[in-house]
């Protein structure tokens, strides 16, 4: 060894593999941090969006218009159904009231954007305080009934507000002309923005939710009320909570819903009906209720698999129910088999996989000792 | 018209609802007495047995009485498929399980419906009532009541009686009600829970069939959803009138549609009301949900840690 390379080792003790490996270490430990991943996600989803603009600017087709507003409205339905995961995966309560709570936020964002003509944050405001107010009703109910009969009391909830919503204005529609947003006049394409923006900050609360005291008492309530209370777990506390956090998601959903699509024919469109409800609860259930991007998968699923990719295949733009019928399999098919939904068996191939690999390498090197 | 006449003939306006009704609560019981789920396909289930009826009848000229058998045997079998097939091979099932597999359950026949039936894809369709509407009996000057409805309780009325004596007297009877009260208990001491369950689903199919066939001779078929309303308004029938008991349910079945009635009959001389006459309906009944958590027939319950 000639000096200056004693001297090299002695500095930096490190050969370059070594290096190597370590910054790829701190790569992967920075891959883990869940909010690393969620800005990661948000720029590939603005991405999109840019090159879909940037394609109607020179008049070809990168990406379709229709796969962008797909993909929009997957992301506003994933809002709710991050929402309902509290609720359900976290909290232990079924509800299905969800197509109500939506309802509220579309029709706050009708009367504020065009009947009263405020900024859009007074919209969104206006909405989560309405919410707030009825998340807070239901949580008081939930004290009262439980389980399945919970289920059913906020079915006749979201059935009482759609019956009042249709009373008040059949139909609503927004016409969106003298609102400002991101300093220029708005349009589909910064709705879109701000509605990623949004789902963002949404995932993350949720995220630190999750592995804060906060989620960890919800956790303790859907296993054992009884157990939870011993602890010193206030039950109306933390069922306060989530019925205030998923009614505000899911009043947040409703808005953008009206911010981006703009129209809602209340008696005939089947949002603010039964068939909403159920629908987030498949997406929650397909993709595993407790992990916020298996509740993800479970949404595109649900709402954007076939306008998204299937658009253009023949057989099912003639037989619109064939997906239909699919994903009611899907849901049979997860909860008889695998009751932690894609979130179980992505983790159960990770396994799987990694066991491969090491017999791989046991075959090839000799087992360790 | 005198107030007695507007009240007589509101309430009986409401004989079609109360005889669907209850028909469609009876079954939605049978299932959560031994199955411990509620059943969110029971609409959708009955919805197959309509469009089977009406099916047959348009395209193959059947007569009435055979379409109809027809779409119970279709009820029977799918309650049969979902308990059977099912709820028996999943390896993970527990209540909410199973109540989750029946939303499934919706998605899969609604998607399936259309493959089936040419019925389906036309729009507002109307089953044949059973006695053309316009038949009426006149009860006074100006109370008449439609023949048709009248019908359709006796023939409500019927099941409702032979299914009562069943739970009441027959062996299956029995077996239900211990069923209910511990499935665990009652197969250990030799009740085969199995078939108990599954005669459940069957007759909880038939008589979906029966209602939703009766319910598309006064109300459009818009789509297979069609029953949705209907469905909704037995679970909380049956959360009014408290699960404990099988009458319970039944007379909740009868009173949610005299609420709806009364309510009516109050909107004839406050016309705003008539807007809100769903909101109401569906408030008054949150109330005393509220007022009485297990039902305004049940016992008190008592929480054991």
């Amino acid at each position: 060894m000639t000096s200056t390379q004693f001297k090299s080792r002695l500095l930096c003790d490190k050969t370059p593999l070594e290096k190597e490996t370590e910054s790829i270490d701190s790569i992967k430990r920075a891959l883990k941090n869940p909010l690393s991943q969620y800005i990661i996600f948000g720029i590939i989803l603005i991405a999109l969006q840019a090159l879909s603009s940037l394609g109607d600017e020179l008049r070809i087709t990168i990406i379709k218009v229709s796969f962008m507003s797909a993909l929009g409205s997957t992301l506003i339905y994933s809002m709710v159904s991050i929402g309902f995961c509290l609720l359900l995966g976290y909290s232990g309560l079924a509800s299905l009231g969800t197509a109500g709570f939506i309802g509220i936020g579309a029709y706050c964002a009708f009367f504020c954007l065009q009947e009263w003509n405020v900024p859009y944050i007074v919209a969104i405001l206006f909405a989560l305080a309405v919410s707030i107010v009825i998340g807070v009703l239901v949580g008081f109910i939930s004290l009262r009934i439980e389980g399945i009969y919970l289920a059913i009391i906020t079915l006749g909830l979201a059935e009482i507000l759609r019956y009042a919503l249709q009373a008040i204005r059949a139909t609503i529609n927004i016409n969106l002309k003298n609102i400002v947003l991101f300093g220029t006049k708005i349009d589909k394409t910064t709705v879109y923005y701000l509605i990623v923006i949004v789902l963002l900050i949404l995932m993350w609360i949720t995220s630190n939710m999750i592995n804060s005291p906060t989620g960890r008492a919800m956790l303790a309530m859907k296993n054992s009320t009884s157990a939870a209370q011993a602890y010193g777990i206030s039950l109306m506390k933390y069922r306060l909570l989530a019925f205030v956090l998923s009614t505000c998601y899911a009043a947040l959903a409703g808005v953008m819903y009206m911010m981006y699509l703009r129209s809602v024919s209340t008696s005939m469109s089947t949002l603010f009906k039964l068939a909403t409800s159920l629908n987030i609860l498949g997406a929650v259930i397909i993709g595993g209720a407790k992990s916020i991007w298996g509740v993800l998968a479970g949404t595109f699923i649900m709402y954007g698999l076939s306008p998204m990719f299937l658009s253009d295949v023949k057989f099912l733009t003639e037989n619109p129910t064939f997906i239909t019928l699919f994903t009611g399999f899907l849901i049979i098919l997860v909860v008889m088999f695998y009751p932690g939904g894609l979130a179980q068996l992505v983790q159960l191939g990770k396994i799987k996989i990694s066991a491969f690999i090491k017999k791989a390498k046991e075959k090839k090197y000799g087992k360790s000792i | 018209m005198t107030v007695f006449d507007n009240l007589a003939s509101t309430l009986l306006g409401s004989l079609p609802s109360i005889s669907v009704l209850v028909l469609a609560t009876l079954a939605v019981t049978l299932i959560f007495k031994t199955s411990y789920t509620t059943n969110f396909a029971q609409g959708v289930i009955s919805a197959v047995g309509s469009y089977l009826v009406m099916e047959l009848m348009l395209f193959y000229r059947v007569p009435m009485y055979i379409g109809i058998l027809a779409g119970i045997t279709a009820g029977i079998l799918i309650g049969l498929f979902i308990d059977i097939v099912i709820f028996r091979n999943g390896r993970y099932v527990n209540a909410i399980g199973k109540q989750i597999i029946t939303m499934g359950m919706v998605s899969l026949l609604v998607g399936v419906i259309p493959f089936v039936f040419k019925t389906a894809g036309l729009e507002a369709v109307y089953l044949m009532p059973m006695v053309a509407l316009n038949k009426y009996v006149v009860l006074s000057k100006n109370i008449a009541i439609q023949i048709n409805s009248l019908v359709y309780f006796g023939i409500s009325a019927v099941i409702v009686t032979v299914v009562f004596l069943l739970l009441n007297l027959s062996k299956w009877g029995l077996g239900v009600r211990s069923t209910a009260s511990n499935e665990q208990v009652a197969g250990m001491l030799g009740i085969n829970t199995y078939v108990i369950t599954a005669a459940s689903w069957a007759i909880a199919g038939a008589l979906g069939a029966v209602s939703a066939t009766m319910y598309a001779g006064f109300n459009m078929m818009s789509n297979s959803l069609f029953m949705t309303t209907i469905q909704v308004n037995a679970f909380l029938a049956c959360i009014l009138g408290g699960f404990a008991t099988f009458y319970g349910p039944v007379l909740g079945a009868v009173i949610i549609p005299l609420i709806s009635a009364l309510i009516g009959f109050t909107a004839i001389y406050i016309p705003t009301l008539s807007t809100w006459r769903e909101v109401l309906v569906y408030v008054v009944l949150l109330l005393l949900i509220l007022w009485k958590p297990q039902g305004l027939f049940g016992p008190r319950a008592v929480r054991k840690v």
